[in-house]
């Protein structure tokens, strides 16, 4: 299928038993797509195993890089001895949050960009386009501003707040445009996140705090340490989340005549959605920064793969993006030893190469 | 029915289709831009690679002294070449920190000072108070135009506006370069001086500086290697002895815990893993979030992690953490005076 072509309408191309019941197609994810695109199709489970492969390597080299002396054998000898020693401290307190907090932010960022393309039945979207992570920027820096001392936890419940607002003014922004002009949304996201980038942009000139900016503006990890990241652990729980109304968003992905049929409260289902958008890319901005690209790319891969049931894609979209994620911040770290660049500058080009391919690459099948 | 919303539909949209895209081609232009602004170096742009013109100040001034009858005029080094003008400008206006340092130390009366600054000492306190021209990004141009200045002198962040200022008054590109810091700001107190009629008071600011650096120079010697980060928000980064807080290492001698990072003027970003390879015995530290007068968390508590802990620095507290003035003034006299003294200490009560 093309990439332009209308994502509802390729949707039913690709699921037409999908007027039935939800129960009875939930049966038949299991034995994946419709005859007529079997042959072509690699079964799911194939995809996430090797993905799964693919990022237990990625984690092994993600917890052995790193500036400070490190060994595997250390490790090997804390746990034959029962006792810690610097390896194993080091392990606790540095690579392992970073890895975690890496995987937390890849399976965030891919899962949020899943999400908002669905419910606004629109390939070309991702957080960074319908003013999530720019609102979430500058509720994030006027808290700073006016209640520098506030704890890390009411920050990011203002910059949830102001995300939720963002992406609310762009959803009212864009029920004015027909809806057979979707090459509209994003553009329009571009120009919505750009003006509230721009907000933020002077409001930081103006009070000096373009280099405060700058931390929140640049996703990196390295800053990530045991106590200081934990707070990712709440987009994993909204993955899950998403995963168990995978279907309900699914069905509100295929338009509004078929969620009506269905029973299915497509107001509900896409406030939910853009809520759960809003506080994922809230937590990863505070904690580790703006990450573009991933919650475009990743999806969009997935979906040439897969299709776009949510309950199928779901996992797979999780993984590559936390395989993505991981790979960049191993790029990042190894590429100016001992000093690092953000994993927002390298994703920012790699990014940038495989959406170009996506775009380029002639369609698989037609 | 479903054909006539259709239409009408279609034709609002391509009615405001035209227009809308104007817009949008616009905004994003401008979006664009702004975001070319947002990016990390251009805030504080450091110093420009420019050399810094031999002074001819000494020459000058004899021969406007030996030429009485006319208006004495002298001419100062700048970035952009030497600069002629009348001795003791007045109306003067200021938009450098650490220029202003320099002429609070001096006792020379400014004008015209942008508002809004986190730093004491920027101005004489026996002379009047200045009148707001602006920030120290923005000059106020209406105001200045008010004004009628005789001398504008400008460094790092608003040289940029170099063009803008110069078409209102004479303007002084006086940028401190941040490789050769202790010359470069040495030479630009002696020119300050000759230009107000204050070179003997100049000589004996520098003497001041000049003793606090010989002192500190006797107490860091030996006493381990050094490391210099800038703690913004929750990250990291290391700067080398080119960077503007490169004196530690060029001027009190105290080598650096990683020589890697020799040229690196605008930080490194650096884990802290990073720092617990390095492992320097003086950690001298750089709180931006203070520099800009916020309270937040503060470096303290950023640093304050088991990594670090495993530092000499730390273990040994031996953490120096620099004026604001390092950040902001970095070459005025009272950023000397302030670093020198912090340092001084903390080395005299080293172990």
């Amino acid at each position: 299928m093309s990439l332009f072509s209308s994502r509802a309408h390729a949707s039913v191309k690709d699921n037409p038993a999908l007027p039935a019941a939800p129960s009875s197609w939930q049966k038949k994810t299991s034995s994946g797509l419709s005859p007529k695109h079997q042959r072509a199709a690699i079964p799911p489970w194939l995809i996430n195993t090797g993905s799964l492969i693919i990022m237990g390597l990625l984690v092994l080299l993600s917890l052995s890089i790193g500036v400070a002396d490190f060994s595997w054998s250390g490790i090997l000898h804390s746990i034959i001895n029962h006792s810690a020693n610097s390896d194993s401290s080091l392990l606790l307190v540095s690579r392992i949050p970073r890895t975690i907090a890496i995987i937390l932010t890849g399976i965030a960022m891919a899962v949020a960009g899943m999400i908002i393309q669905v419910v606004l039945k629109n390939r070309f979207v991702e957080p960074s386009m319908v003013g999530a992570t720019q609102s979430a920027a500058l509720g994030l820096l006027i808290v700073s501003l006016l209640f520098p001392a506030s704890a890390l936890i009411v920050k990011m419940g203002v910059a949830t707040i102001t995300a939720m607002f963002g992406m609310m003014l762009f959803m009212l922004l864009i029920h004015r445009i027909p809806p057979t002009d979707f090459l509209m949304i994003p553009l329009i996201g571009i120009v919505f996140g750009g003006i509230i980038e721009a907000v933020t942009t002077f409001i930081a000139y103006q009070t000096e705090s373009l280099q405060m900016l700058s931390v929140w503006q640049f996703g990196d990890f390295s800053a990530v340490l045991a106590g200081r990241y934990e707070l990712l652990w709440l987009t994993g729980a909204l993955c899950v989340l998403a995963y168990i109304i995978a279907d309900k968003l699914t069905i509100v992905g295929l338009g509004d005549n078929i969620a009506l049929n269905l029973g299915i409260s497509k107001r509900q289902v896409t406030w939910l959605g853009v809520g759960m958008v809003a506080m994922m890319s809230a937590v990863v901005v505070v904690t580790v920064g703006m990450i573009p690209f991933i919650g475009l790319v990743v999806p969009n891969i997935v979906s040439r793969l897969m299709g776009d049931k949510l309950r199928r894609s779901l996992p797979a979209v999780a993984l590559l993006g936390a395989s993505a994620v991981l790979l960049c911040d191993i790029i990042g770290r190894s590429i100016r030893y001992p000093f690092e660049v953000p994993v927002a500058t390298v994703f920012g080009v790699v990014g940038t190469v495989l959406f170009l391919w996506l775009l380029l690459r002639a369609p698989a099948e037609q | 029915m479903p054909t006539n919303t259709f239409c009408s539909s279609r034709s609002t949209a391509s009615s405001f289709k035209r227009p809308l895209l104007t817009v949008m081609m616009t905004a994003l232009v401008a979006s664009i831009g702004l975001t070319a602004c947002s990016s990390p170096d251009s805030s504080d742009s450091e110093v420009n690679d420019t050399k810094v013109e031999n002074n001819t100040a000494d020459a000058a001034s004899n021969v406007a002294n030996n030429d009485a009858v006319s208006v004495a005029t002298i001419e100062v080094g700048t970035v952009k070449g030497p600069v002629s003008l009348a001795i003791n400008p007045s109306p003067l206006v200021v938009y450098d920190m650490t220029l202003m340092q320099d002429l609070a130390a001096l006792d020379v009366a400014v004008d015209g000072m942008p508002s809004r600054l986190h730093l004491d000492n920027l101005h004489s306190k026996t002379q009047p108070e200045p009148k707001s021209v602006g920030t120290v990004f923005e000059p106020d141009l209406e105001a200045l135009n008010a004004m009628q200045p005789q001398a504008i002198l400008v460094g790092s962040r608003m040289a940029e506006k170099y063009d803008a200022l110069s078409s209102i008054a004479p303007t002084l590109d006086m940028t401190i370069d941040t490789a050769n810091i202790y010359e470069s700001s040495k030479q630009r107190l002696h020119d300050l001086g000759a230009l107000f009629g204050k070179s003997d008071q100049a000589a004996k600011l520098q003497g001041n500086i000049d003793g606090l650096i010989d002192e500190t120079k006797v107490l860091t010697k030996d006493k381990g290697k050094g490391l210099v980060v800038m703690v913004n928000g929750n990250k990291l980064s290391a700067y080398g002895d080119k960077s503007r807080y490169g004196f530690i290492h060029t001027v009190l001698d105290i080598p650096m815990a990683d020589d890697q990072i020799a040229d690196a003027r605008h930080g490194q970003p650096v884990s802290f893993e990073y720092l617990q390879k390095t492992n320097p015995d003086w950690l001298f530290v750089v709180d931006r979030s203070a520099a800009i007068g916020e309270d937040g968390a503060g470096a303290k508590a950023v640093l304050n992690n088991p990594l670090v802990a495993q530092t000499n620095a730390w273990s040994k507290n031996q953490v120096v953490y620099l004026s604001p003035d390092s950040y902001l003034a970095f070459g005025g006299y009272y950023q000397w005076m302030q670093d020198l003294t912090t340092i001084k200490d903390a080395f005299a009560s080293a172990k």
